[in-house]
């Protein structure tokens, strides 16, 4: 409807006209692309900032005040933030946090790339395969957490006996604090192994097949169209998972708040799962609040460096 | 990856190792076998055993991803739902029973409705909102872009669980509270699915939308003719996701929907939960009915992110 | 080609347009059904509550009927939530002012609210209707911010026929830990995967066996934490040195989803530490069990819980508020239908009111839920509640974990309930 008149009646991309003058021209040009940069971002750019930016804005406001949700606000300015930088628990739930990201990325990125690598070949049945990885994403962490209880139970759970019988040592997987980020780490990874093929697969299916074909006529080893069409081919969507998988990875929450809540003795609680806590059983929310900048400003740099990198490595068309 | 689909290994004059450059004048045969490869005949029997392992390996991953949906199902149709004695495939004397206690105790069809309603409705506003942001930012050289992509991805960086009480007055002060605009209105855009979107936009050569302006094209046209179709594998992608979290997200349901008449399935089956005993056929009963739709929609984008390179003209 | 992208394009934008458009229209017909007052002058009360979820929610609509019939003119609307989230969602609506006009809250999470100035002060309601040591766990300083509506103790649950088998006594009412202790030795038989015993090791069993030690939590003022003492030395050991040895360990799955339940309910398990909400669920065993009131140890104490109704301080309508509370505590349609359907105890005075729930088997022994109630000991409770609870449970943890003494534990609990206070 609206968008086919813009069509019409909007020659927008028409050169310059040769009479006029070259400054001008460029700063047309540039007005009108700030118009279209405007009616492409404007139909996100609202929602986001009435109900995201907004929001975060409150909650920076938030921080500065003493409040448990059900009495008024207190103003107690920066103090929250100077607790939380002399609290040993803040210092251990960004540890926990950076663990688990440390643990799980390299897990759930070797094991979706070689997933999407395996399911863009020929195979009988790989579309059911495609699903059955993908089955896991889709369950509830209420299912996948009692699985893995059992899977991981440290007396009788499968992975236990396995271990056993190879003559390895048997953790306590999540009733022992030194094990129980490894389990919340398992579960995840295996979780979230079909996400990261999903992202990986659809970068695959944009490589154009005549790259391959070319590097086959040059007469490249598998390992090397790997390495020379594939890796750089898929760095964009690659960008996409680490950059995605760090920002989630901080704010992991769900799988520790089902798995272990935390414990064992707070071994495995992480930022959010303590943000959770402050907010919504210990009425802390402005310290709960001033948690979650202080993990912004954590993510926001860590970012700011992938994105700066990114010029190293990541291959654009 | 297997050794043995080297060409190397099968063609005198060609070690492994060569780089690409080096090998212009490659026989034609290689090209015969690579091409052989696809079709499953006359492949060299090393080949055949490195598939016979692949199958395996892919196999038995895909049983090991599937057994915990094969439990749900075998506990949700299991008399009496015991979690006790671990996870088992065995079922005996399958009932329905935990279905129809489900359907009973919950309006089903209802809430199941909501959720779809507003998965459906979520989703497609962000292939909108996203593909048009993302189009923007991949395409469009304007000042502060940076800055304001910037802004765009911050917006993943804050959890939910400390916006989810500012978000809540803020629709109180709207007078927007318990309504499905309210449900909706937080995932209508996602900088997840803009930034998703444009690195498949960055991927797609320039050479094609230049060849577009230089026909008189606009950038609507550009986006919507020629940079869209390209993405669908992408776009497939997002749809999966942007369903799978509306499906899925409890919290900010949870503090803003006060009517029954507007409950999702979350909510739905987090009543299932007691406070001191849970009836957990039932609750598989539910999981199985809550997957089940991700799952379709799920075939149904696979068959998109395939069907997308029959249109983007490599092939 | 191109033509035809471009309106299959604008098709989608306008589907999503139109979904917009839709979700804008409905809101309308969602919030005029929630609208508080309607035209003909009746006044509709709002009531959230966790306990009717999963099970009693027909039972709570039969009593809302009942009320509305007696009372014209005013309309209860009833909003239940499941208990893990209902005080997420009760905060929530607090901060954002649109908390309903009652609303339910266990005896542990009143005080905050009451301290807070979120309830409204109650001076319609007639104490007489209630039993007294309930009526006052939901006065604060002299104010009564809310009346109870149903009480739950904890009790010993033992498998009858496991007793017989092993030949050992059954439980009485005047058993101490040491009874306990011998039985639970006796009838633990790793080989057979059974257990002698089941008590949580968490806050709530930790006060109860601290004054079945006669030790106190807090010091008299509440200024202090007071359970670092012989008594609690003596309780927590009692609590930690179970696992492992009469009781299934973390590592053996204790403290999943149901794992007591499911042992006792294989007859896996002899004797149980639990409330008496799970009579139900036991109704039919292949085996006999029966309850008796917990064994102490210099002297008894058994726990009980307690959930009350409360009128939010923002309330349009606090008289007719009141009135619905007053009806769902303390009417005879609604002590009749909680001891119907086994939906815990109502608050009343009157024991003759009980005597039904008394005949209905099993347990033979319902007397003893009776008993329990001549020893009484409520949670303390302080403003922090949340954390204190959480704290301590998780020094107990350490202890039985073999992490830390149980001394050390109690001391390091000592000190972060005090930082709390």
């Amino acid at each position: 409807m609206a968008s086919d008149q813009i069509v019409r009646d909007r020659p927008a991309a028409t050169p310059p006209r040769p009479q006029d003058g070259r400054r001008s021209a460029r700063r047309r040009s540039r007005l009108r692309t700030a118009g279209w940069a405007m009616f492409f971002l404007l139909p996100s750019g609202v929602p986001l900032l009435l109900f995201t930016f907004v929001p975060m804005v409150s909650s920076a406001w938030v921080s500065l005040h003493e409040w448990n949700l059900i009495s008024e606000m207190q103003w107690v300015g920066f103090a929250n933030y100077a607790h939380l930088l002399t609290d040993p628990t803040t210092r251990e739930v960004f540890g926990h946090t950076v663990l688990y990201i440390v643990g799980y990325f390299p897990l759930v990125y070797a094991g979706g790339l070689a997933l999407a690598v395996v399911l863009n070949r020929r195979l009988a049945g790989r579309t059911f395969f495609r699903a059955a990885y993908f089955l896991p994403v889709v369950t509830s962490w209420v299912v996948v957490a009692l699985v893995w209880q059992w899977l991981l139970n440290p007396s009788n759970g499968l992975v236990n006996q396995i271990l056993g019988f190879l003559n390895l040592p048997q953790p306590g997987w999540w009733t022992d604090p030194s094990w129980a980020m490894a389990s919340v780490i398992l579960a995840s990874a295996w979780k979230d192994l079909g996400f990261v093929m999903v992202i990986l697969l659809a970068g695959l299916q944009t490589i154009p097949q005549e790259l391959y074909e070319a590097a086959r006529i040059d007469g490249a080893s598998a390992w090397q169209q790997f390495r020379r069409v594939t890796l750089p081919l898929l760095s964009p969507s690659t960008f996409f998972v680490v950059v995605i998988s760090l920002i989630n990875g901080f704010q992991v929450f769900d799988q520790v708040y089902v798995m272990t809540g935390g414990g064992p003795a707070g071994s495995s609680q992480v930022v959010v799962g303590q943000i959770y806590e402050l907010t919504f059983r210990y009425g802390r929310a402005g310290e709960a609040s001033a948690l979650s900048w202080l993990l912004f400003a954590v993510i926001l740099a860590v970012t700011a460096v992938q994105i700066r990198g990114q010029r190293k490595w990541v291959h654009y068309a | 990856m297997p050794e043995t689909t080297t060409p190397g290994t099968t063609t005198p004059g060609t070690t492994p190792g060569t780089t690409a450059g080096t090998a212009a004048g490659q026989p034609p045969t290689v090209r015969r076998r690579w091409s052989a490869r696809g079709g499953g005949d006359g492949a060299p029997p090393r080949a055949d055993v490195g598939r016979v392992l692949l199958y395996l390996g892919v196999g038995l991953g895909g049983l090991i991803m599937l057994f915990p949906f094969l439990w749900t199902v075998v506990t949700s149709i299991t008399p009496g739902g015991n979690l006790s004695g671990g996870p088992s495939l065995i079922v005996e004397d399958p009932t329905m029973d935990a279905y129809r206690t489900l359907f009973d105790t919950l309006p089903m069809w209802r809430i199941v409705l909501n959720s779809f309603g507003i998965a459906v409705a979520s989703t497609l506003c962000q292939l909108v909102t996203g593909s048009m942001a993302a189009y923007g930012f991949a395409r469009l050289q304007f000042r502060g872009k940076n800055v304001i992509f910037a802004l765009y991805l911050a917006t993943l960086m804050v959890p939910l669980q400390v916006l989810v009480v500012p978000l809540f007055i803020q629709m109180t002060r709207l007078n927007l509270n318990d309504t499905y605009f309210a449900l909706l209105a937080p995932s209508v855009a996602s900088a997840f699915g803009i930034f998703l979107l444009k690195q498949a936009m960055e991927s797609v050569p320039r050479e094609l939308d230049e060849a577009a302006t230089i026909d008189g094209a606009s950038h609507l046209r550009i986006y919507a003719t020629v940079i869209l179709p390209l993405v669908r594998p992408a776009l497939a992608t997002l749809t999966v996701f942007a369903f799978m979290s509306s499906w899925n997200s409890f919290l900010w349901p949870l503090v803003v929907v006060r009517s029954p008449e507007l409950m999702t399935l979350p909510l739905g089956l987090s009543t299932l939960h007691g406070q001191f005993t849970t009836e957990w056929n039932v609750v598989m009963a539910g999981s199985v009915v809550s997957i089940l739709p991700i799952a379709i929609v799920y075939m149904f984008a696979q068959r998109h992110i395939i069907a997308g390179m029959a249109h983007t003209g490599f092939k | 080609m191109v033509r035809r992208r471009s309106i299959r394009f604008t098709a989608l934008a306008g589907t999503a347009v139109l979904a917009l458009g839709l979700a804008a229209c409905s809101q309308g017909s969602a919030s005029s059904s929630s609208d508080s007052d309607s035209a003909e002058g009746t006044t509709t009360i709002r009531y959230m509550n966790f306990s009717a979820n999963d099970g009693h929610e027909e039972d709570l609509d039969a009593i809302v009927e009942a009320f509305e019939e007696a009372n014209e003119g005013i309309e209860v609307e009833v909003e239940t939530v499941p208990y893990d989230d209902y005080f997420t969602k009760l905060q929530t609506a607090v901060a954002g002012g649109t908390v309903a006009d009652t609303f339910e809250l266990n005896y542990e999470n009143f005080v905050t609210y009451a301290e807070n100035g979120s309830l409204a002060a109650l001076d319609e309601i007639n104490g007489d209707a209630y039993q007294d040591s309930l009526l006052e766990a939901f006065n604060r300083d002299g104010t009564q911010y809310g009346v109870p509506t149903s009480f739950s103790n904890v009790v010993l649950f033992y498998n009858k026929t496991l007793f017989d088998e092993a030949g050992v006594d059954l439980p009485t009412g005047e058993w101490t830990w040491a009874d306990e202790k011998a039985a639970a030795e006796a009838l633990t038989d790793a080989d057979a995967g059974v257990w002698g015993d089941y008590q949580p090791i968490s806050f709530h069993e930790f006060y109860k066996t601290l004054a079945q030690s006669g030790g106190e939590f807090l010091n008299e003022d509440g200024t202090a934490a007071a359970f670092n003492s012989e008594a609690g030395v003596e309780a927590a050991t009692w609590l930690v040195e179970k696992s492992g040895t009469t009781m299934p360990t973390e590592a053996d799955g204790a403290g999943t989803p149901d794992f007591d339940s499911n042992l006792f309910a294989e007859g896996k398990l002899a004797m149980w530490h639990t409330g008496i909400w799970m009579f139900g669920g036991l109704a039919d065993t292949s085996f006999e069990w029966d309850i008796v009131v917990e064994p102490g140890n210099t002297q008894n104490a058994s726990a009980m819980f307690a959930n009350g109704a409360v009128v939010s301080a923002d309330s349009e309508h606090p008289e007719a508020a009141q009135q619905w509370i007053d009806f769902l505590a303390a009417s005879d349609t609604t002590a009749d239908i909680r001891l119907e359907t086994s939906w815990e105890l109502p608050p009343v005075a009157d024991e003759s009111k009980l005597t039904g729930y008394l005949e209905v088997t099993p347990p033979e022994n319902r007397q003893a839920v009776l008993d329990s109630l001549d020893a009484v000991v409520l949670p303390p409770v302080i403003e922090r509640q949340q954390e204190m609870q959480d704290a301590v449970s998780e020094e107990l943890g350490n202890a039985a974990a073999g992490r830390k003494s149980v001394e050390d534990a109690l001391a390091d609990a000592e000190q972060r309930v005090n930082d709390l206070l």
